[in-house]
């Protein structure tokens, strides 16, 4: 351990800790670009210059490491003339866009000349000239004239995604962040690069123009891509319904996580958002007399509660989904299996799609909640009775009710293989989110929330349990998975009652030794492993 | 340039040895040497040979960009016959050298950073050659001249052809 | 001995020669020739009388200073590679010669590269290195052949590679050709260029003496500096300290250039007065027009006016009156030079060679040059002297290597030692001077 003083405040530190990571356990911040946590150390900002006493000339403070005893000062007159000096240099060739530049709002040339800058300018010449607006892969849009060159794209192709598509050429003022020849920004975690610019050299293709960043609110929640459970932040706008059509999920960015995705997140989890906003079932519908029409929750609910009570717990199949909640899972296992005797509940549909994952951060089981169903027993009791086996005997007429929820059969299974068992099959309820192709089969559809509507938690491939929160309203007259079986359970004179996600938690916490003693607050942003 | 970028026999035999006594530590090292080599073979590095020499070293061909595009001496287009590049640094201009390069846009017809329409001669200028004693300076490809005089200069471009 | 001689004396005798004393001999730059006049006997003195921690005793004796432009004391340098480690030791030679007015390292490499070969083979003797880099501009086509050739005449003679002198010392010598750019003869950027990549300097620490070429130990040495040891071995490191003055021992190249009557190399003592630099050697300055400025040690030394032309040139005397001694490179400049233009040729070529890697010096190089452009072209403001000291100092100390540095410092002195001929050109938008001679065409 050492001790050092910095700004007059005396911590101490392990040992190889810079100055920088020390002023941060300080309370100090200390401005940077080219220093990034989850990257290699470039030094060539120069904006988080310090002074260290007893040193002559003034010392960066991400690259040099606490020495025992040493007097840093990140405020004295010297170190604020330096700063201002670099800030002026990064400013005198940066184009005056603002107005039309993304960034603005999370900006760190803005932010920084705000603390430390508000100088006159004395640049007179003409600015250096570079690429502008250059789309250097589907999900990236560069603007070298913007770039400060803290190099934090290059090292992230470099270190975390492995692909080398960057580089920065030619020399001196000349100097411009480009494509490798003949090579485009097309990694997996391409998106990730417009994360770590500071300013708006690299923005989202997907988000440019879409919102000024003041107007977005943030919820925390995780990924529902796959079962990694990467941790991200749901950045959306309700006020201003002009904007972007009325939807209402901007973006998502990644969340820091030490644990599961540090500072990363992947451009299927990041972009994979839309569902949120479109294509939505937001009311109830039945299907009558080879028509769809509408009708309200109370109807519905006496149609399928009608549909329950008059076949026997042996014709009924209960095709769950790792995308719900636990939440969502444990209220249906309540009501399906405790309440109704169904045996015949399964979550794993077989699939024909080719999924991969990596070594990083994308799994092939492209669903959040896995773990989270089978750790709650989500499984058929009579072995043997998987989904592909349920299918079967729906063929068979053993099955004459199929309860599908939040899947897609048709496109895990294929056409063929649905049509053949809708074919014998007397009633299908499909409860989701979203339109598929599935959904156009049901007899009755009922609108559920998204990930983003609810709170409750998910389990990932790690045996890791997290939470989502919900961001806003469900959409239409959507409801989140957990209340639609609960106004089932009451329409069919069940007792089954619960307030809210948390209450939900809590009895699973109880039922499942896996859970004890956990709740949501243990829980936190963070996450909790299960042993 | 559709044809396909290969070293021809000779240079590939220089390249075996390049590789040999370069890329032992580590291969990254032979960039330079192997760059110089494509240089003298192909004229100059277009993308294509930028390519090519990524695939000879298994190296990803941003490594081979920035060598390229860092480096004054590799052209990335096509340069004339003869390249001339004429020393504008202090020592030399205080010897006289704007007087050369004018009489040599003059006597060419072309401007610093151009290239006579036969493709003979190429004019740029350069910094320190390391001959300050002797200026004004002017490396013709990789021979030097110096201490010029406009009827030196043109002496020297009579010859060659 | 040299204290009770005179500094014309000292002339007369040129007994100072050391480096060059055989270097008009023809076809010294083969090895027959080399032998036949006494080379390689520093070699077999070091290798069969003496112990590496001798040889480096003797060089730390001489005060030999680096001579590539840092002036750091070599024989202390030395000593900062680590005796014992289980990694490969290497030297890197820097021929990267590049400071505007430097042309000694291509004259010692066309005249003597045994000399320097044998410099080199007696520093890795005394370091316990195995294999030695050296690292040469692209420009240097020629020298770089007369090298070649010495290395193959070497290793022919059983001077190079296993078993020298049957003395078990080992040691291979691979040679690599730069590509143009100054900033690779700052010793990391070397370092970087070395292993195939563009010339960005590195952080430091660490050193290059802990973790250089392939994170191994590495010495990074000078050419000319290389070339005096074989002299201290012969003659010892005293003599050669008593030669110089003070803590800069014995003699350099210095290139001499500009509006003198004899510009060329002149081996000389260090402490010489500059005055006898450019009138005694240099024949005085060119038409026998008036001294204005010199620059006494390579563009990126502060300007000295022509009234501190009698500073002494060693290292400490002339860091005393603000400047450097760096490379040595002595540039001449007369009456009708005007130090706005100057200024500019300079400072293009700063910007030009920026590496662009830190931004003081990536975008302040750019913004001088700018600036001065502007001036030069008839369009300067009135803020524009005091601006442009402003940024320079900005970027002074602020950047990874010194290149920075080196750009601010010839602003510095040239803006506040000639500040009425920038005020003039700013105000009246042409030179002070009439006839002035053109420096620069835009």
């Amino acid at each position: 351990m050492h001790t050092l003083t910095i700004d007059g405040k005396e911590i101490r530190v392990k040992e190889n800790t810079t100055i920088l990571e020390a002023a941060k356990q300080a309370g100090i911040e200390i401005p940077h670009y080219c220093y990034h946590p989850g990257l290699s150390i470039a030094g060539n900002c120069r904006i988080c210059l310090v002074e260290i006493e007893g040193v002559p000339k003034l010392q960066i403070s991400c690259y040099t490491l606490v020495s025992d005893g040493i007097k840093v000062h990140t405020q004295s007159e010297r170190v604020r003339k330096a700063r201002q000096a670099v800030l002026e240099f990064l400013l005198i060739n940066h184009p005056l866009d603002c107005p039309v530049c993304d960034q603005a709002g999370e900006c760190y040339l803005q932010i920084y000349y705000m603390k430390y800058g508000q100088y006159n300018s004395a640049f007179l010449e003409d600015k250096v000239k570079k690429h502008k607006a250059i789309p250097i892969g589907p999900t990236i849009m560069l603007d070298s004239e913007r770039c400060i060159l803290c190099g934090r794209c290059v090292r992230f192709c470099d270190e975390i995604s492995k692909t080398s598509e960057l580089g920065i050429f030619n020399r001196g003022d000349r100097s411009e962040i480009f494509l490798s020849p003949g090579q485009e920004l097309n990694n997996r975690y391409s998106g990730n690069v417009a994360d770590i610019c500071p300013v708006g050299a690299l923005t989202d293709r997907d988000f440019r123009f879409k919102c000024r960043v003041w107007y977005l609110k943030e919820t925390p929640s995780i990924c529902p891509g796959c079962s990694m459970g990467c941790n991200i932040s749901i950045h959306y706008n309700l006020d201003r319904a002009y904007k972007a059509s009325g939807k209402r999920v901007m973006r998502l960015k990644p969340r820091f996580n030490e644990e599961v995705n540090k500072w990363w997140l992947c451009d299927e989890g990041r972009y994979g958002y839309k569902f949120i906003d479109e294509n939505r079932i937001e009311r109830p519908y039945i299907q009558k007399q080879g028509a769809r029409e509408p009708i309200s929750w109370d109807d519905i609910m006496m149609e399928a509660a009608k549909i329950l009570k008059s076949y026997s717990p042996e014709s009924i199949g209960v095709i769950a989904s790792p995308q719900c909640t636990n939440e969502d899972n444990f209220v249906l296992k309540r009501l399906f299996s405790e309440y109704l005797g169904i045996s015949k509940i399964d979550y794993r549909v077989p699939s024909k799609l080719a999924q991969s994952g990596d070594d990083f951060l994308i799994r092939a089981d492209k669903n959040p909640n896995s773990t989270g169903c089978k750790e709650l027993g989500l499984l058929p009791s009579i072995a043997g009775l998987n989904v592909e086996n349920m299918l079967k005997e729906v063929e068979e007429k053993k099955i004459r009710v199929l309860y599908l929820i939040n899947h897609d059969l048709v496109k895990h299974m294929g056409k063929e293989a649905v049509n053949r068992a809708l074919d014998s099959l007397d009633f299908l309820i499909v409860q989701g989110s979203n339109v598929n192709e599935t959904t156009e089969f049901a007899d009755l559809l009922l609108p559920a929330a998204t990930y983003a509507e609810k709170n409750g938690t998910f389990i990932n491939e790690s045996k890791r349990v997290q939470k989502i929160n919900r961001a806003f309203e469900p959409l239409g007259e959507s409801l989140p998975d957990w209340k639609i079986f609960l106004k089932l359970a009451e329409e069919m004179g069940i007792a089954l009652e619960y307030r809210n996600e948390e209450e939900i938690f809590a009895d699973i916490a109880k039922e499942f030794e896996l859970f004890e003693g956990l709740s949501y607050s243990f829980v936190g942003d963070e996450g909790v492993n299960l042993i | 340039m559709s044809e396909k970028v290969e070293f021809s026999e000779e240079a590939k035999k220089k390249l075996e040895g390049l590789l040999a006594l370069y890329g032992r530590v580590r291969r990254e090292q032979t960039v330079l040497p192997v760059l110089n080599l494509a240089q003298e073979e192909f004229g100059f590095i277009s993308q294509e040979v930028e390519e090519y020499v990524a695939r000879l070293l298994e190296l990803p061909v941003v490594k081979i960009h920035n060598a390229v595009t860092f480096y004054t001496m590799y052209h990335k287009k096509e340069v004339g016959k003869y390249h001339l590049q004429v020393c504008r640094n202090l020592p030399c201009a205080l010897c006289g050298c704007t007087e050369i390069i004018m009489h040599l846009c003059k006597r060419l017809g072309i401007k610093v950073g151009e290239t006579t329409p036969d493709k003979k001669f190429t004019l740029t200028t350069v910094e320190c050659l390391g001959a300050c004693d002797t200026g004004p300076n002017i490396r013709i490809n990789d021979v030097y001249h110096r201490k010029l005089t406009k009827e030196g200069v043109d002496e020297i471009l009579d010859e060659l052809e | 001995m040299r204290s009770s001689m005179s500094w014309s004396d000292l002339m007369e005798q040129e007994e100072f020669k050391v480096l060059t004393k055989d270097i008009n001999i023809e076809g010294y730059a083969g090895i027959d020739v080399y032998f036949y006049s006494g080379g390689y006997r520093a070699l077999r003195k070091a290798l069969r009388e003496m112990t590496p921690d001798g040889i480096i005793e003797e060089v730390k004796k001489s005060n030999l200073r680096g001579l590539g432009g840092a002036g750091f004391p070599t024989g202390v340098k030395w000593t900062f590679l680590p005796k014992e480690t289980d990694k490969a030791k290497y030297l890197a030679v820097n021929v990267d010669e590049g400071e505007p007015g430097t042309f000694k390292d291509r004259y010692l490499l066309l005249n003597s590269p045994h000399l320097f070969l044998e410099g080199i083979i007696i520093t890795c003797f005394a370091l316990d290195i195995h294999t030695a880099y050296i690292y040469v501009r692209g420009e240097y086509v020629k020298p770089t052949q007369f090298l070649e050739k010495a290395i193959e005449e070497a290793y022919k003679e059983g001077i190079l590679g296993k078993n020298i002198y049957g003395k078990g010392f080992d040691l291979d010598m691979i040679l690599y050709k730069g590509a143009g750019a100054y900033i690779c003869g700052e010793e990391t950027a070397m370092l970087e260029s070395l292993e195939g990549k563009k010339g960005w300097p590195r952080l430091k620490p660490p050193f290059p003496a802990l973790k250089g070429l392939f994170d191994c130990p590495t010495l990074v040495n000078n050419v000319e500096t290389l070339c005096f040891i074989p002299t201290i071995i012969n003659m010892g490191g005293e003599q050669f300290a008593n030669m110089g003055k003070g803590t800069s021992g014995g003699t350099r190249l210095f290139s001499l250039s500009g509006h003198v009557k004899r510009p060329g190399l002149y081996e000389l003592p260090l402490g010489i007065p500059l005055r006898t630099i450019i009138y005694e050697y240099g024949g005085g300055i060119k038409n026998d027009y008036q001294l204005k400025a010199i620059i006494p040690g390579g563009s990126s030394s502060p300007v000295l006016s022509a009234d501190e032309v009698d500073v002494n040139m060693d290292f400490d005397s002339i860091a005393r009156i603000g400047s450097m001694l760096g490379s040595g490179a002595v540039i001449v400049m007369d009456e009708y030079t005007c130090m706005v233009e100057a200024l500019l040729i300079l400072i293009r070529f700063y910007a030009h060679e920026s590496c662009g890697q830190c931004s003081p010096c990536r975008e302040g190089c750019g913004w001088l040059e700018k600036i001065l452009t502007r001036i030069v072209k008839g369009e300067g403001r009135e803020q524009d002297a005091d601006n442009l000291l402003r940024i320079a100092d900005n970027i002074m100390g602020n950047t990874i290597c010194p290149l920075g540095d080196a750009a601010a410092l010839p602003v510095k002195s040239f803006v506040t030692k000639f500040r009425h001929e920038f005020e003039y050109y700013i105000r009246e938008k042409r030179c002070k001077i009439e006839n002035r001679h053109p420096l620069i065409l835009l």
